[in-house]
């Protein structure tokens, strides 16, 4: 059961990696970038219409995580206690602290997308998303670290 | 930033609030309940396994925090949002927009500082 969980919050990881990226790349890139080029290609999508699927994406994202979690502290963390691996708990400790303010901040990204003011010119739509492709960067790196833990830099 | 409609400011506050208690709440070890899974009970408040016990049995019982962190920081963060979104509408204005984003990069700092003593072992 755990491993099954594992694997699905990795593929809602993955999707939600995909879509936080190019939302990212969307928002912050200058448009005149050439066209048909792979990168004018990769960020010229309407940011906007992503939201909706971030929000849904992290949630589940998190959800799922939330629940492995459980096993994680129960199953795994007391032997990589016993092998030293403290780097490791440590940037663990940062992805579930990371994770948490990332929903938090759900509100506010979809509202800042959904319903923008011109006033603002979307810096805060761009800052929000920023703050959350880090925080799933960081917590997709660090999760595949924990996992492959054993392989790691031997 | 001009007047904003309700949900708006409860958002823009919901997101720096929890992100600012979250971090408080790691700091000071506020959690709101603490989940022992392996145990399968979840207890209201902050406990340590080796307060009562041997510490080198607490791997029998490995308590959970982040849960009760979490809880905190939504609790907080519902009361602060409910309250913004109950001002009149004309005070939004002095709000900086900046800080929804300003206060989740200084509690990740935070947080940071936190986990250090994984660093140093």
């Amino acid at each position: 059961m755990a491993t099954a969980l594992l694997i699905l919050h990795g593929l809602v990881a993955v999707a939600l990696l995909g879509a936080i990226t190019h939302q990212t790349l969307a928002a912050w890139t200058p448009s005149n970038v050439h066209p048909h080029s792979f990168f004018g290609r990769f960020r010229a999508v309407q940011p906007a219409g992503y939201a909706n699927a971030i929000v849904g994406l992290y949630v589940g994202a998190a959800l799922l995580g939330a629940i492995v979690y459980l096993y994680f502290k129960v199953d795994i963390q007391p032997y990589l206690e016993r092998d030293r691996h403290w780097h490791v708990l440590g940037l663990f400790d940062l992805k579930e602290d990371f994770a948490a303010i990332g929903l938090g901040l759900l509100p506010a990204y979809w509202i800042s997308w959904r319903r923008p003011f011109a006033d603002e010119r979307g810096r805060t739509a761009a800052a929000l998303t920023t703050i959350l492709g880090f925080i799933v960067w960081w917590s997709f790196l660090v999760g595949h670290v924990v996992n492959n833990i054993v392989g790691f830099g031997s | 930033m001009t007047s904003a409609p309700a949900f708006r400011r409860f958002a823009l506050a919901f997101g720096a609030g929890f992100a600012l208690i979250y971090a408080w709440a790691r700091a000071k070890g506020f959690a709101l309940l603490t989940v022992y899974p392996s145990l399968g009970i979840i207890l209201p408040g902050m406990h340590r396994s080796r307060d009562v016990a041997d510490p080198v049995l607490d791997f029998l019982a490995p308590e959970v925090y982040w849960y009760g962190w979490t809880a905190t920081a939504t609790l907080g963060a519902l009361v602060i949002g409910s309250i913004a979104a109950l001002f009149p509408a004309r005070w939004s204005r002095w709000f900086w927009p900046g800080w929804v984003w300003v206060a989740p990069v200084l509690a990740m700092m935070a947080c940071v500082y936190l986990t250090i003593p994984w660093f140093r072992q």
